[in-house]
């Protein structure tokens, strides 16, 4: 529609003109219709940023989101491979209690721990070790005056690490000193 | 965007929080990550020989080696005067509670984003007013405005949304957690959720489910192989573990198996464990704890005076109420089917989360919760009766009073002992306290008329006046609560958990920069054996492995010890890095996109603070126009 393209054009020179004009001479009701507009044009511009930044804040909690889940999702996984790779160390040790050759098991247990470090995954020390409630479960004590109180006797679970998250602590037997003596 | 108000599921055996996200209540995930306790953690306290602070499952894990310096349940000794003596030290059961309420403000806290200082927390519907105090105290221990109290039956109404439909209505809560079970039979309408009536059994709970699993498991092995278990303490965690795996299965599919090869060893070789368990065998497993939940809601139906076909919701509240048999029993004993939608688990602390948003203007509901008296007050008479004065579920402000006369010929002087609760003999209440209203004219008994009123102001705080009508003498006691603790009390609690608090933040930096330099050598070895093998000299390299040594070695000392290790072979890293992309060809353009990059994440950061500090100013401004005075 040309027609009304020219007369855009026109009005918008006309406010040139206007612009370039003594603004005494400028009608009072244009000025304040500028005024409104360009205080329109702030608010908007105002809301503009702040949808802006609130997209960018709710992008940066859903990557957040997103990873913290692949994170948990991959953690169960490995959970429960930890449970399968644990069964291959129980079936070693009953191989090696009947004197059997297991240098085709230990092959296959070292893969597996090598997937568990490639994922970031350690085993918590826990025999010998000081009890840490932040990495141990006590599950009950022992009398033991030759240790000292709080260390682990015995491990009755494994224990692992992802990354810097206890996915399981290890559950142990800790030693305690009996006071009477 | 509104100052946050969290909701706090306070439990006796777990607890949880949920905050509104988007509109929806999520849950707070514990700082430790998931625990026995699913999402929530347990509410253990305890300290340590060196005296310091663990809360939640570190505090649960270390239970049998330190137990008495921990402290279960505390919530069960909530508004009485008992005194937890740890380590030469007094600790109130608020703050105990307080630590709870401290570690769940610092989960919010970072889990938000986002400074948390206000709460509304969840109370047993049976709590009277000294215990709702006590866990308001709590709060204020803690560092956070308790700004409702809701009882959690209420709460688990609201997550289910039953404050949406417009009619009346009865609901059963049945609350069936790891060690307790609740029911509670409510009334919902024209703006109030009231308590009928409550009944259960503190000694009936999920994990005497968990033993049954436990011993029949262990049993079949036993029978089968002839080798017991029970005293093999490895063998009894696994069979734990995968009982528990078990039950969660047997939820959703008809029969499992539990597998767990090399269980024992014996002459004949190693032994496995497989036990295939069936739902109807877990049924029949658990059915006699099943059934010993009846009585407990039968009683609340005759104690609401209903009948079974009144109730029109049954709510599922707990654990073990996702087993389906858990459910078919509510649903047949109360003749009709229960809400589901939402996990039972999480259900309190939605509720709370869904009363914070609507306190908080974020979520929008057609119910008001008031304000009510949990408990009837009233004061003792003749014989040590109760005599009701102010019915419970009032909502307040309210004041009501009674005319009472003389028992005795001539008598001068009468005392006036208020009591809270729902028994109708005084001793079966508590006293909130007494006064002595005296110089009364000698006359015969029934003569003289003496009018007791009870105000109970916005603040929930009663004030009680004994007037005599004849001479117009008077005199009053005010109540706050028998077991409120003054300002300075609490103010001083603050103080000692405020330390705990810098302490621990002492700690976890302790053990951040001890993650940090252990992750950071994760990284550095990778780069070094596998990413940039071929590439970094050799000289290089020698300078990364003996840095990398040193940080080792160091990580059993200081943090300061740690830093300077870690910083030294940051630079080491930087420096070598630097120098290979310097070497590295950049591709074409890469320079130019480089600084459109830099641009547009200096862009974000303005918007984000601006944002982030508009939002401030008008929580500022919503907080001074819903704050809600508390009681003191």
């Amino acid at each position: 529609m040309p027609e009304e393209n020219d007369k855009k054009e026109l009005d918008a020179d006309d406010i040139v003109i206007d612009e370039t004009e003594n603004i005494e001479d400028t009608p009072k009701a244009e000025i304040e219709e500028i005024l409104s507009d360009q205080k329109k044009l702030s608010i908007c511009e105002d809301k503009l940023q702040r949808a802006l930044a609130d997209y960018q804040n709710l992008d940066r909690r859903n990557n957040i989101e997103v990873s913290q889940k692949i994170l948990k999702r991959t953690n169960q996984l490995m959970l429960s491979f930890i449970g399968i790779y644990e069964d291959f160390l129980r079936a070693k040790d009953a191989l090696v209690n009947d004197n059997n050759n297991t240098e085709g098991l230990d092959a296959v247990i070292k893969n597996m721990e090598s997937l568990l470090y490639e994922n970031n995954i350690k085993q918590i020390e826990a025999v010998g070790e000081i009890f840490d409630p932040k990495l141990h479960e006590a599950v009950s004590t022992v009398e033991d005056n030759s240790l000292d109180d709080g260390t682990i006797t015995q491990e009755v679970a494994k224990g692992y690490i992802s990354s810097q998250e206890v996915i399981k602590p290890s559950k142990v037997i800790v030693s305690k000193k009996n006071e009477s003596e | 965007m509104t100052e946050k108000i969290i909701g706090i599921d306070l439990g006796t055996s777990n607890s949880a929080a949920a905050v509104i996200q988007g509109g929806k209540p999520t849950l707070i995930p514990a700082a430790e990550g998931t625990t026995v306790a699913g999402k929530a953690f347990p509410s253990i306290v305890a300290f340590s020989k060196d005296g310091d602070l663990l809360v939640g499952e570190p505090a649960r894990r270390q239970a049998v080696t330190n137990p008495d310096n921990t402290i279960r349940e505390a919530k069960r000794k909530m508004g009485t005067e008992f005194t937890y003596k740890i380590q030469d030290k007094e600790y109130k059961p608020q703050q105990i509670s307080a630590f709870i309420l401290q570690k769940i403000k610092r989960d919010a806290e970072a889990f938000t984003g986002d400074s948390i200082s206000k709460a509304v927390i969840t109370v047993p519907a049976y709590f009277n007013d000294n215990q709702r105090q006590a866990t308001k105290d709590a709060g204020t221990i803690a560092g956070l405005e308790v700004v409702r109290i809701i009882n959690e039956p209420t709460a688990a109404s609201l997550a289910f949304g039953l404050d949406k439909n417009k009619q009346d209505m009865k609901i059963l809560v049945f609350d069936f957690g790891g060690g307790t079970l609740d029911v509670t039979i409510m009334e919902m309408g024209g703006g109030v959720f009231e308590v009928m009536s409550t009944s259960g059994d503190t000694q009936l709970g999920g994990s005497d489910m968990d033993k049954a699993i436990i011993d029949y498991v262990a049993d079949e092995f036993r029978k089968k192989e002839g080798i017991d278990l029970s005293n093999d303490s490895t063998a009894m965690t696994r069979i734990k573990e995968g009982g528990e795996k078990a039950k969660i299965e047997l939820s959703t599919v008809m029969e499992t198996e539990i597998n767990l090869p090399f269980i024992a060893q014996d002459s004949s070789g190693a032994k496995n464990l497989e036990v295939k368990l069936t739902r109807a065998k877990l049924d029949d497993l658990v059915n006699p704890i099943v059934q010993r939940c009846k009585s407990s809601i039968e009683k609340a139906i005759e104690d609401a005076k209903i009948s079974k076909t009144d109730i029109t919701k049954i709510v599922l509240v707990g654990g073990p109420t996702r087993m389906p048999i858990v459910r078919k029993f509510v649903s047949e004993t109360v003749e009709q089917e229960a809400e589901s939608g939402v996990d039972p688990m999480e259900a309190v602390a939605f509720g709370a989360a869904v009363q914070a948003g609507i306190i908080a203007g974020d979520v929008t509901s057609d119910i008001v919760l008031l304000d009510v008296t949990p408990l009837t007050l009233g004061i003792e008479t003749l014989g040590g009766v109760r005599e009701p004065i102010i019915e419970r579920n009032t909502t307040i402000p309210t004041s009501k009073d009674k005319t009472f006369t003389t028992a005795a010929d001539s008598q001068t002087a009468v005392t006036i002992n208020v009591v809270q609760g729902e028994r109708p003999m005084v001793a079966d209440n508590v006293s909130l306290g007494s006064f002595n209203l005296t110089e009364i004219p000698p006359a015969p008994r029934g003569v003289p008329q003496i009018n007791v009123k009870f105000d109970i102001d916005a603040n929930g705080i009663i004030n009680v006046t004994a007037k005599d009508l004849g001479t117009g003498k008077d005199a009053k006691i005010t109540i706050e609560s028998a077991t409120k603790m003054s300002e300075a009390d609490v103010e001083k609690m603050k103080g000692d958990a405020e330390k705990f608090a810098e302490e621990d933040k002492k700690k976890k930096e302790e053990v951040d920069i001890k993650n940090e330099a252990e992750s950071f050598i994760y990284t550095t070895e990778k780069l070094v054996n596998q990413d940039l093998k071929d590439k970094i000299p050799q000289d290089k390299g020698i300078k990364i492995t003996d840095a990398i040594k040193e940080l080792k070695e160091s990580l059993t000392q200081g943090s300061e010890q740690i830093k300077q290790k870690l910083d030294a072979l940051k630079a080491i890293v930087n420096e070598i890095t630097t120098e290979l992309y310097k070497n590295a060809t950049p591709p074409p353009g890469a320079e130019q996109q480089s600084e459109q990059g830099q641009d547009n994440s200096t862009d974000q950061n303005t918007d984000e603070q601006k944002s982030d500090s508009e939002n401030n100013e008008e929580q500022k401004t919503d907080s001074n126009s819903e704050q809600k005075p508390e009681s003191s």
